[in-house]
């Protein structure tokens, strides 16, 4: 099998190479740097195959990615926590346009004070931008879903960011099983769709309209962005006839009997799902897909396994209420029959999580009362 | 579940140990074995302290945590702190050492005094001195030590590791070789304390 070894970035990287884009647009920023360092090299060595272009700031290559989107060139860039922040306009000027472009976010705390540790509150902070976004667990999920993405934000006219942990995923080396380059580009075949400004189409140029006209063009995204998973899961079936691998929106490891179930997005998912065998009474829930929220899918199998329990681990705080992964489940199940009760562990700032920590909340969670939420750092 | 291997790197930023990590895991790999390597840095600095971290297993499937209870401790800078370096090694674990003769690496040995480690040693300064691997007056010690990792752990063989290397090292490569090699067949014991 073709395994390379790589790390997150360059997998990132790879998949934007094998995919036969039109434009690069780059700004670095750590821990996104070996991102658009990778495709810089691959340009320098005439293995890129499109415009690779530098620009002034994380503002000025989300708007230049717009641009070259609205004509129908097939984009790509990649930022992360401070870069995301300052695209936070241009973000909505991209959805409300309704172009496709790909972007990948590798998580890092937003200052102050400056931290690099991967807390996702810089992608979750773009959570109501209109943007899909879609977290990954390692590497080879990074390269796989980075592919995809492309065919999903042209399919829905929508941007969509591919996201994962700053250094646990984008430093960490490990074997990828890479395509060739001819590969990659029959799956995904050329740009699939047409900018077009016509009656009837939600596409626009940023010209001025009313609310009446607005809530429209608000209503169509958000009707079309609730057709992701169905779009995604057909996309991944295709994905398993060529490359023998496919997602979910969302990945439930939930062996009979079990009744507490973690929910983690991202690098966490993945020591969750490497502690089960150890931990016995516990299952894992990957939240792959954030925007849009699989709230059927959650329903589904939450109630299909009786599950009583979900604890989630959150990188992140929203603060005056907490982590958001735990708020978003918590709205998704709040009227199921048997709602299960829900435990929030709060890993802000990035920290780590260990196999350690995962068997002390199981163990809590047996001994004690029901807690809502718990701060990583208190964990015994 | 299969059995897992963890190695934690200490070094500082500019020696290379990033490298040496993914050189490690494209040697073990070939060799049969999946491996992660990750580092932990502020932000890139030359001569600020690096860690990285180095898990094998026959099962692709791994946690994304940090290192706290490792198997192998590998310093790369024998003036780094003591007591973090070694923190959590487990007992009977393998501390390997960059030191030599008349280096700094004594007074490693000395604060590390009596421990439950089975402590090796490579003069991987000297042997980079000679192979003029070197950025400036820093020597670039990452193939040596990468060298003396490989013979230790029995995870990669020379061969792997040589393959690696023609691979993912851009400059001085049969330097590198050289050095990788001589890390490789020097690595030895510490009997009691060096003095």
């Amino acid at each position: 099998m073709p395994f390379e070894i790589m790390s997150g970035s360059q997998a990132a990287a790879a998949a934007v190479q094998r995919t036969g884009v039109d434009l690069v647009v780059a700004y670095p920023i750590t821990p996104q740097t070996a991102i658009v360092e990778t495709l810089a090299n691959y340009d320098a060595k005439g293995e890129l195959g499109c415009d690779f272009v530098s620009v002034e700031s994380e503002y000025a290559a989300l708007a230049c990615c717009y641009g070259a989107a609205a004509a129908g060139a097939r984009v790509f860039t990649a930022t992360a926590s401070h870069g995301l922040a300052y695209m936070h306009e241009m973000i909505h000027w991209c959805s409300g346009a309704r172009v496709p472009i790909v972007m990948a976010n590798v998580n890092r705390t937003i200052g102050a004070p400056w931290c690099l540790d991967p807390d996702q509150g810089d992608s979750l902070s773009q959570r109501d931008t209109g943007w899909m976004q879609i977290y990954c667990s390692g590497a080879q999920e990074v390269f796989d879903i980075t592919m995809q993405a492309f065919l999903l934000s042209e399919e829905l006219l929508l941007p969509c960011m591919v996201v994962f942990d700053g250094f646990y995923i984008s430093h960490t080396y490990e074997a990828v099983d890479v395509p060739e380059q001819d590969a990659g580009r029959n799956f995904i075949g050329p740009p699939s769709f047409k900018a077009q400004i016509r009656p009837g189409s939600p596409a626009n140029m940023h010209g001025l309209t009313t609310g009446d006209n607005q809530i429209h063009l608000i209503r169509n995204r958000h009707d079309t962005m609730l057709r992701a998973p169905e779009v995604f899961q057909r996309i991944n079936a295709k994905f398993k006839e060529t490359f023998d691998r496919s997602y979910g929106i969302i990945d439930s490891v939930i062996p009979p009997g079990v009744k507490t179930v973690f929910l983690a997005a991202g690098a966490t998912a993945e020591t969750v799902r490497w502690s089960l065998p150890k931990l016995k009474e516990a299952g894992l829930i990957q939240l792959r897909m954030f925007r849009p929220f699989p709230c059927a899918d959650l329903r589904s199998v939450l109630e299909a396994h009786d599950v009583e329990k979900v604890i989630v681990i959150d990188r992140n705080c929203s603060t005056g209420m907490g982590g958001i992964f735990a708020q978003e489940l918590r709205s998704a199940v709040y009227d199921l029959k048997k709602p299960p009760a829900v435990q929030d562990i709060i890993l802000a700032g990035g920290i780590d999580l260990t196999y350690e920590m995962l068997e002390s909340i199981l163990r809590e969670a047996k001994t004690e009362e029901h807690v809502e939420q718990k701060w990583g750092v208190d964990l015994k | 579940m299969e059995e897992m291997f963890e190695f934690r790197l200490h070094g500082r930023g500019g020696q290379g140990i990033v490298v040496a990590a993914s050189i490690f895991v494209e040697a073990v790999f070939h060799d049969g074995y999946y491996a992660r390597a990750f580092s932990l840095f502020g932000a890139e600095r030359r001569g600020a302290p690096v860690t990285a971290f180095i898990r094998v297993s026959r099962d692709r499937l791994m946690p994304r945590s940090r290192i706290y209870q490792p198997d192998y401790v590998v310093v790369y800078d024998s003036s780094l702190a003591v007591e973090t370096s070694t923190a959590g090694l487990k007992d009977g674990g393998i501390l390997l050492i960059n030191a030599g003769e008349s280096k700094g690496g004594n007074l490693f040995l000395s604060t590390v005094g009596d421990s439950p480690y089975r402590i090796y040693a490579v003069d991987a300064t000297e042997i980079a001195w000679k192979h003029k691997l070197a950025i400036g007056s820093f020597p670039m010690v990452n193939t040596v030590m990468l060298g003396a990792m490989a013979s230790l752990s029995g995870f990669a063989s020379l061969e792997s590791l040589i393959k690696s290397i023609k691979k993912r090292v851009t400059a001085r490569i049969d330097a590198n070789i050289s050095a990788v090699s001589e890390g490789y067949e020097s690595v030895k014991e510490v009997e009691g304390l060096v003095t």
